[in-house]
């Protein structure tokens, strides 16, 4: 019975780390990552990928953040010749990220996090009404 | 001796259910985590053949020299491994349900119905099993 808590906890972990990838993307939004030599580079939006299973207890059941992985879609361009980080033609590259997509994206975990709530507070009441059987 | 107090009546088909319900908890449980996880294929125990099993065992107990008391012999089906005391399941997927383009087939608004309803299943077996318990607790009171 413990278990099931252990199944949606390790929901809540995965659907929380979605949820940081979200606002990292978004704050990322025009973010240029530049190092200390002077390459530059866009920020490329970030991915949660799940897979079933939870490392964390060593069970099948369940599910985790197996990767985030990079999302290779083009990047945004710009024209804005007067910048430093403009190409030849004058074009400035972006974070490849739509703040439209990432909010869904949000919503969607805000959801499934609320669904993996109810099923907890579900477990919880099971163990407690079979607790009662000793009181 | 002792053991003919809990192996009396409905006890044993009622620990039968708790044990089911837990089981099945356990797996709808899992499919509300992996809801939004791509190819995930939802599962679930059967309650139906569940019910079937334990009704034949029933009626098999019924028809012995001690028509209600007694252990239960529950057949093991399928998905469901009945041992003393305890309960194996090996959830079926789920195959009636739409599958969406991201190759999962989990459906939020069944799934949490089946939840709601496990639920309920679990806590009337459990009410059922505290008044067992206290019609026993009256008879060695001799009170009522």
């Amino acid at each position: 019975m413990f278990g099931s808590l252990d199944i949606s906890t390790s929901a809540l972990v995965a659907q929380r780390t979605r949820m940081e990838v979200i606002s990292a993307n978004i704050a990322s939004r025009d973010a240029i990552i530049e190092d200390a030599t002077g390459n530059f580079a866009p920020y490329r939006r970030r991915m949660a990928i799940f897979s079933t299973g939870d490392p964390s207890t060593g069970s099948a059941e369940g599910v985790h953040v197996s990767e985030i992985a990079l999302d290779q879609s083009a990047f945004r361009k710009k024209y804005e010749p007067e910048s430093r980080y403009a190409d030849k033609e004058g074009y400035v590259e972006y974070p490849n990220i739509d703040p439209a997509m990432e909010m869904i994206n949000g919503l969607e975990a805000t959801r499934a996090y609320e669904a993996n709530i109810t099923a907890v507070e579900a477990t919880k009441s099971m163990l407690q009404s079979s607790l009662r059987i000793l009181a | 001796m002792i053991q003919g107090l809990f192996d009396n009546g409905a006890m044993p088909a009622l620990e039968r259910m708790v044990q089911f319900t837990e089981s099945r908890h356990r797996v709808l449980t899992n499919n509300i985590a992996n809801l939004s996880n791509p190819y995930y294929k939802s599962q679930d125990l059967d309650p139906k053949s569940f019910q079937a099993t334990l009704a034949q065992a029933i009626d098999e107990r019924r028809r012995t020299i001690t028509p209600t008391a007694g252990p239960l012999n529950v057949r093991d089906t399928a998905e469901l491994r009945f041992q003393p005391g305890s309960l194996h399941g090996q959830p079926g997927e789920v195959t009636d349900t739409v599958l969406k383009h991201d190759e999962s087939n989990v459906d939020l608004e069944r799934t949490m119905q089946r939840l709601a309803e496990n639920h309920l299943a679990h806590n009337t077996a459990i009410e059922l099993i505290r008044n067992q318990f206290a019609l026993l607790e009256s008879a060695i009171r001799e009170r009522t």
